[in-house]
């Protein structure tokens, strides 16, 4: 891909950080609507972008989200240093929840984070170690 | 002619190019260029903050005058609720509709009891609609206007159901043209208004092909008659119809205090919904039925075109719905059978207008994309608005759009200045 017609923005997720939790993922929402995104991908790349975001807040120290865009294509990645996840297979069954109860008064831990952003996504890949951390990869076709 | 497409009107001998109204713009459409305020219509949603904060009175709304009326054979009054909030203590919701039949109006009909109705056919319409949840109101036109423009996704959120103002200037016009034996094009309806929006939602309706209203009188225009014609009146008919849930829908939470489904959230105030419908687009509110979005601060006692202040308005609109109680005085029969003729039902689909891209070619607007992070990491990020945009990041969107010159930022020209001496 030619470097030139690829825009890349990196966003900082701060665990546990609740009062800037969603920013980074609505400041992409936003870019897409500047770039004219179509409004149905636009829906499908918010959720799972927060959803992902979400994730590293409650569950990681410290992550980086990145969205990359080209003419073809939305690329979000996510890394992050955590706990990682053992059983991936597991995590990905809707309703499998590892939230803690003051998780779940705050309205997440339905369990259905991770399945939530494969159904949103056109390709989505996650690799984890446990004890260091998760990557996952969503891709959106334009 | 786009200007007549909005609610206010700038008025450029008063403007001294001040930065105060573009600063609270939620959606960033106002501009000082050489000295004056402009606004780019497209991106305006009408909801008043401007008007609200302009302390050089260059801003006006455009409301219609009393004297408008004299062309119309027969008048008709619709009081939004709010009315009830604006006077003293003493002065019941009745006698502020005996006092606009004093000071002209041939008829003047209870809004606020069809805000009951419709309270009713809103939770019908909970009882049987299918998602996407949560529903949002219509009742506040520049919510409508905010979703249409930067939250197209959520159109199919919204209510399907006609705002009370609507419905009932429909209803009394056909009653008024039967009754006198006039054309209906003869009657004039005005709602009487406490904020300038719904001056759009008349001349420029979504929902529907033309509103049933002529016209909304701002409260604050029609106060001092009013105040005149309460002096002495002779009380001697029954106007208002209302309960406490009628008259509740001029505050913030009120829409929903009369439907018995508990899932429910009120949310007023320009950020508050901005960053509700933020949430709602992420997935976050899906487990809510239903949520009643109003822009001004506590609702729509809270518009700028009100005379009482917002807390006082909110004390009195407490004592009355106390007073007058929160049991529907609707038959549910009725409105079931109304219902179902569909009396409330909206006549046209809610179309979405999205904000233009920065370029209609994708590549095009990923490439200015790019150059909007460039420029804005030369700027200082003070966000001080003397350019004449609201903060550093509008201002590189504007020289990427050729709108504007980074040279406008008064920093970077200092140091221009500066680093040649």
């Amino acid at each position: 891909m030619d470097e030139d017609k690829k825009f890349v923005q990196e966003y900082e997720i701060r665990g546990w950080d609740f009062t800037r939790a969603g920013e980074a993922s609505c400041e992409i929402k936003n870019l897409l609507k500047d770039i004219g995104v179509p409004q149905d991908i636009i829906r499908r790349v918010a959720i799972a972008a927060y959803e992902a975001e979400m994730n590293v807040v409650m569950y990681a120290q410290k992550g980086k989200m990145r969205c990359q865009i080209d003419p073809e294509r939305i690329k979000i990645v996510l890394e992050d240093e955590g706990p990682g996840i053992d059983n991936i297979e597991r995590a990905m069954r809707d309703g499998f929840s590892t939230a803690t109860p003051e998780m779940r008064e705050m309205g997440f831990g339905a369990g259905m984070g991770l399945p939530n952003m494969k159904r949103n996504s056109d390709k989505f890949y996650i690799v984890s170690d446990v004890g260091r951390g998760t990557k996952l990869e969503m891709l959106f076709e334009l | 002619m786009q200007e007549q497409r909005h609610s206010i009107r700038f008025i450029e001998e008063k403007c001294i190019g001040c930065v105060t109204c573009l600063r609270a713009c939620p959606t960033k459409a106002i501009r000082v260029i050489n000295g004056k305020a402009r606004v780019s219509y497209e991106k305006c949603i009408d909801c008043g903050e401007c008007f609200r904060v302009c302390p050089h009175d260059a801003i006006a709304s455009e409301t219609t005058s009393y004297t408008d009326l004299e062309k119309f054979e027969c008048t008709i009054a619709l009081p939004s609720p709010v009315l009830y909030s604006q006077f003293g203590h003493d002065i019941l919701p009745n006698q502020i509709l005996l006092a606009l039949k004093k000071i002209g109006f041939d008829y003047v009909f209870d809004e606020a009891w069809d805000c009951e109705l419709t309270t009713d056919a809103l939770q019908e319409y909970l009882d049987v609609t299918e998602g996407p949840f949560p529903k949002i109101s219509l009742t506040c036109p520049v919510v409508v206007r905010l979703i249409a423009t930067l939250y197209p996704n959520l159109i199919k959120n919204l209510v399907k159901l006609d705002v009370p103002r609507e419905s009932a200037a429909k209803k009394f016009r056909q009653k008024a043209a039967a009754s006198r034996g006039i054309s209906s094009e003869k009657i004039g309806v005005v709602h009487l208004t406490p904020c300038p929006a719904k001056i759009i939602s008349i001349n420029h309706p979504v929902g529907t092909d033309k509103s049933h209203l002529d016209g909304a009188i701002a409260i604050s225009d029609i106060y001092g008659r009013l105040l005149e014609a309460l002096k002495d009146l002779e009380e001697d008919v029954i106007l208002q119809l209302s309960s406490g849930v009628g008259i509740a829908w001029s505050i913030s939470g009120g829409e929903i205090m009369g439907i018995r489904q508990e899932n429910c959230l009120a949310v007023s105030g320009v950020q508050d919904v901005i960053q509700v419908l933020n949430d709602v687009e992420a997935g976050k509110m899906n487990d809510i039925l239903f949520l009643e979005l109003l822009i001004c601060p506590d609702g729509c006692i809270g518009g700028s075109l009100t005379v009482e202040n917002r807390h006082q308005a909110r004390r009195k609109v407490r004592r009355l719905i106390k007073m007058f109680g929160e049991h529907t005085r609707v038959s549910r029969e009725m409105v079931l059978r109304l219902y179902k003729e569909g009396y409330f039902d909206l006549q046209k689909e809610i179309l979405p207008t999205p904000l233009k891209p920065l370029d209609l070619d994708r590549a095009k607007a990923i490439k200015k994309a790019k150059q909007r992070e460039e420029i804005l990491k030369r700027l200082p990020g003070k966000n001080c608005s003397a350019c004449g945009a609201p903060d550093c990041r509008t201002l590189a969107e504007d020289v990427v759009l050729g709108q504007a010159a980074i040279d406008d930022c008064v920093f970077l020209s200092l140091k221009k200045i500066n680093n040649t001496t």
